[in-house]
């Protein structure tokens, strides 16, 4: 970490990515390109928001930048250690044949640091933090509601202490009223826990709702960015103008 | 409690039906006992004399309600060939049959689950289509075929077991096992392959699924991915086909035991339908049913062991 990037936990730099497609026997496949020369920084306890529509790219740079996929082009560099990721899929992200004890115990038996005492200790407090009653630790994900899942999924990726979450519309998925009580979720954990977010959405309201900058993404590029305040009120592309309208 | 009697009360209906089928086979099917033991020289008095000893000159619903009762006391009746009880025929038989089946069946557990883990490890390696083909050949060859390569390679040339000479188990245990053995890899072979196939498209399917990415990001590896949260949810698929195996490896068997010469149950039930005698297929069949029923029962229960999800369905243990 140097001196001048201490105040950063993620700097993208000019990194793109795609897929391989097709091919027979592991021959012919096609590389096709799906994010182009993205560039952008996260700064320590800030949400950052990136707003797109559908297929724009969005999931796929947040799977580039926690390694789940490789860069083609370009370096990502964490100031933090273990990023984590929140998925929209709530329901599905859960390995059914599991409690909920279970998948966010998991993390910590991996890591193996732990004795079953502690892990104990540390799923209790995570799982109560996130807001789950006591008497659906030991539910199945069939047993939960879609609310009560996606605390799951946030308690399992919160309970290694992770600095920075990627969380890829982890609410547009939820009923209006349960995407308020999440988002005051998250805003509360990253006070508390002195979190930074990565925070994906289609949904131009939320971005509103929770963030403090925004990066405005298109056909893989991203075309604007600034406050939130910024973006919302003067925005500079003629997409992102069309994007707020469509969200009125 | 509840989910017990209601397997019990359908396996009690299973073999009521398939053993009114089979009688009703006889009644239509032609050929006659009789006729069969007599020999073509007997006189009309002679043949009304057996059929009336043997109660065959009643009508066909008193005889099946008759053998039901009978079958219900313990009494599986006596061969019209043999002369001697259906149960005293079939016991040792039986205990042949059923060991081979075992032995299949524990050779394609044993061998196909770890293939099969193995075989999605080499999805899209370069020896993949490779494998395919020699997995399709696997499953294309028929047992009876495997039988006559096998004993004649192990049994004429090597001399480990000799074809058509089953010792029996109280003479020679060891020498049995080896015989039932070579008989049980020619049945598991085309099981093998078609197990470890299922498992690899159940786990390819499996490994797409989104809690497996989450999993991969929450620290696990691909190897502790597949052992930890893959193999459990892809087992239940594999666990009700092998669950149908163990059903069908008793009907298969019987191709093979007549290869390999093995005196178990099936070899006797193709002899016994040539003779007409009704009792002894009778006993035979309703047993096969039994057996079909029973490992659906078991498959079902390590089923609801596996996955908690199918115990919801409203039933209690």
């Amino acid at each position: 970490m140097t001196e001048e990037n201490n105040n950063l936990v993620l700097e993208v730099k000019h990194v793109s990515a795609g897929y391989k497609r097709g091919g027979f026997f592991g021959y012919g496949q096609k590389y096709k390109e799906v994010i182009h020369d993205v560039d952008f920084v996260v700064h320590y306890g800030e949400i950052l928001g990136l707003v797109g529509e559908s297929g724009t790219g969005k999931s796929t740079l947040a799977k580039t930048i926690l390694g789940l996929m490789e860069p083609t082009k370009g370096e990502i560099v964490h100031y933090t250690k273990r990023p984590q990721m929140i998925f929209q899929d709530f329901h599905s992200s859960l390995n059914p044949a599991y409690s909920a004890w279970w998948s966010v115990e998991e993390p910590l038996r991996i890591f193996g640091k732990y004795d079953a005492e502690e892990r104990e200790r540390r799923v209790r407090e995570m799982l109560t933090r996130v807001g789950l009653q006591e008497e659906f630790f030991a539910s199945k994900p069939d047993e939960l509601s879609g609310g009560q899942k996606q605390r799951v999924n946030i308690a399992a990726a919160l309970i290694r202490r992770p600095r920075f979450i990627i969380a890829d519309e982890p609410v547009s998925a939820l009923d209006v009223t349960i995407q308020a009580q999440i988002l005051k979720l998250l805003k509360q954990l990253r006070n508390e826990l002195d979190l930074s977010y990565l925070f994906i959405s289609h949904d131009l309201n939320v971005v509103y709702q929770l963030c403090d900058r925004v990066l405005v993404m298109k056909d893989g590029r991203i075309v604007e960015q600034g406050t939130v305040e910024e973006v919302y009120n003067n925005p500079k592309e003629e997409y992102t103008r069309n994007l707020l309208e469509a969200s009125k | 409690m509840k989910y017990i009697f209601k397997r019990i009360g359908l396996l009690l209906i299973t073999m009521i039906l398939v053993s009114f089928l089979t009688f009703l086979a006889f009644e239509i099917v032609s050929g006659d006992p009789v006729r069969n033991m007599l020999g073509t020289d007997a006189s009309p008095a002679q043949i009304e004399a057996l059929r009336q000893e043997l109660g065959l000159d009643k009508p066909f619903l008193s005889r099946y309600v008759s053998w039901l009762l009978g079958f219900f006391s313990g009494d599986l009746g006596r061969s019209f060939s043999y002369k001697q009880p259906v149960w005293e025929l079939i016991s040792s038989k039986l205990v042949i049959t059923l060991a081979l089946s075992l032995i299949s069946f524990a050779l394609i557990i044993l061998v196909s689950i770890p293939l099969g883990v193995f075989s999605y490890q080499w999805v899209g390696g370069p020896l993949d289509g490779v494998r395919t083909a020699f997995n399709q050949l696997c499953m294309a060859v028929p047992p009876f075929f495997t039988g006559i390569l096998l004993s004649w390679t192990f049994g004429v040339i090597l001399k480990v077991f000799t074809p058509g000479d089953f010792p029996g188990f109280a003479k020679d245990p060891g020498g049995s096992f080896v015989h039932l053995f070579f008989a049980a890899i020619c049945l598991s072979i085309p099981r093998i392959a078609m197990t470890v196939r299922m498992m690899r498209s159940t786990i390819v399917d499996e490994m797409n699924k989104a809690y497996v990415r989450t999993a991969i990001s929450r620290g696990n590896n691909r190897w502790s991915v597949l052992t930890r949260h893959v193999l459990k949810n892809s087992l239940v698929l594999v666990v009700t086909f092998l669950g149908q195996t163990l059903a069908e490896l008793v009907a298969a068997s019987i191709v093979v035991e007549q290869v390999l010469g093995i005196p178990g149950l099936g070899r006797f039930l193709v002899a016994s339908i040539s003779h007409r005698d009704y009792p002894v297929v009778q006993a035979i069949v309703v047993i096969l049913a039994f057996w079909v029923v029973l490992a659906g029962t078991i498959s079902d229960i390590v089923n609801r062991r596996i996955d908690p999800r199918l115990r919801l369905g409203g039933e209690d243990e």
